[in-house]
């Protein structure tokens, strides 16, 4: 399966949050969940710390060349 | 005078005197008359008898040799200029020598400023009614003019000033000039001409300038040809004409009005230092923005990854409480809940007592209550 864009993860995730607090998984999907989850977290935290890189290199690039 | 023709083969022929002569008299019948007119072509003499001079329709160029005895001429003391326009009194004649047509002029009245104003007043109304002068003809000036058309006097001081204030503001501005007459009879035409050529050699604004002047001097400017030719236009027409006070009517055909040729050169072209501010201010916004939205994504990710941490827990918990109240709800069902509240369960042998008929006196039976069993006998 392709890798995720940021909003598709973070849309995943909040549609597995959003069902472990309604409460209507099963216990044994519980932990499944829990990790598909955390592998979501794990996708956008990256995603979005690679960008946050990419915007303070470029401006830091600017203001040099200026 | 009598005209005389004579027979020729059975054909009456005049001769072209008599035929001039006949001409000249039906004309003198005709009624003396004002007619209004340019006037151009003066020649004066001191050793001819009369002045002659053209008489000019401003509007199609009709033409009319005027003629009038030179002494009237001076007397009258008017100084005319080449192409004022006047009123003149006088009838037609014909020049029986030639069998020309002319204007035997009685008196000459500058054309006023009373009849000026008048003349004025009537083309603006027509104009009006035409819809020229109307609110939502009115187009934007482009932001970026590609090509800037000038139409100005070739030594005016407007032109300079218009150029040096569009430089000034704007360096990288393109400017085409149309020198043109800007006053007297000639003015009007190479206006319109200069607008329309502009138009075609790409302008995407024009601007028409003129310093102050008199109130004559003005003139071309309210001219129909040039209100026409401004409302004509396909592109902005932006008119700077003469001073805050002056309103002549191609002001009111105009896109926009410019107070002075500085105010127009304002209008035309953006100020590049403040371009630069607002690029750079873009810039700052551009980085604030990028750097917000990050920001924003991440506060949701962190507060999307706390539930997740504490949604499980959350989930087992529910499960455990709803596991605990179905446990209670079995225990109560338990026969222990029901001794508890003081009954008994009788047993004889093997066999539950349900009946009182199953026993009889002397039976021994088996007694259970809530904490123990004991022995009893049937009594």
């Amino acid at each position: 399966m392709a890798e995720p864009t940021f909003e598709e993860a973070q849309h995943e995730l909040e549609a597995i949050v959003t069902r472990l607090e309604r409460g209507d998984a099963g216990v044994d999907e519980l932990t499944k969940l829990w990790e598909r989850g955390e592998e979501l977290y794990r996708i956008c935290a990256t995603k979005l710390e690679v960008v946050q890189g990419k915007i303070e290199e470029l401006r830091a690039l600017e203001e040099r060349s200026t | 005078m009598k005209v005389e023709a004579t027979e020729v083969d059975g054909r009456k022929v005049y001769s072209v005197r008599a035929f001039n002569s006949g001409v000249a008299t039906w004309l003198n019948r005709l009624p003396t008359l004002w007619i209004e007119g340019e006037v151009t072509e003066l020649r004066r003499q001191q050793r001819w008898a009369s002045v002659f001079f053209t008489l000019k329709d401003p509007e199609d160029g009709a033409c009319l040799t005027a003629q009038m005895p030179r002494g009237q001429f001076d007397a009258l003391e008017l100084d005319l200029r080449e192409g004022e326009r006047v009123h003149v009194f006088g009838r037609a004649e014909l020049y029986e020598q030639r069998g020309e047509l002319k204007l035997k002029v009685l008196t000459i009245e500058r054309f006023g400023l009373g009849a000026h104003l008048a003349a004025l007043e009537r083309l603006k109304r027509t104009l009006a009614a035409e819809g020229l002068f109307a609110a939502e003809r009115k187009r934007p000036l482009p932001r970026f003019p590609r090509l800037i058309g000038l139409v100005t006097g070739n030594d005016a001081a407007a032109k300079k000033d218009v150029l040096t204030h569009i430089v000034q503001r704007f360096p990288p501005a393109n400017v085409l000039v149309a020198e043109t007459y800007v006053q007297g009879p000639r003015a009007p035409a190479s206006i319109a001409t200069a607008i329309g050529d502009l138009c075609k050699r790409g302008a995407d604004v024009i601007v028409l300038a003129r310093g102050g002047g008199s109130f004559e001097d003005l003139l071309p400017f309210s001219d129909e040809r040039v209100v026409r030719a401004v409302a004509a236009c396909n592109v902005p027409v932006v008119s700077a004409v003469g001073h805050e006070q002056d309103t002549p009517l191609c002001d009111l055909a105009a896109d926009v009005r410019a107070s002075t040729p500085t105010a127009a050169a304002r209008l035309v072209v953006p100020d590049i230092n403040e371009l630069r501010e607002t690029v750079v201010r873009s810039r700052e916004a551009l980085h604030r923005g990028a750097h917000r939205a990050a920001e924003r994504h991440a506060q949701r990710l962190a507060a999307t990854h706390d539930r997740l941490g504490r949604a499980p827990l959350l989930a087992l918990e529910r499960r455990r409480a709803t596991l605990d109240t179905l446990h209670a709800r079995l225990g109560a069902l338990s026969p222990v809940a029901t001794l508890e509240r003081g009954y008994a369960i009788v047993h004889r042998g093997d066999e539950l007592v349900r009946a009182s008929t199953q026993v009889e006196t002397g039976d021994e039976i088996d007694v259970r209550v809530a904490d123990g069993t004991f022995g009893a006998t049937v009594g």
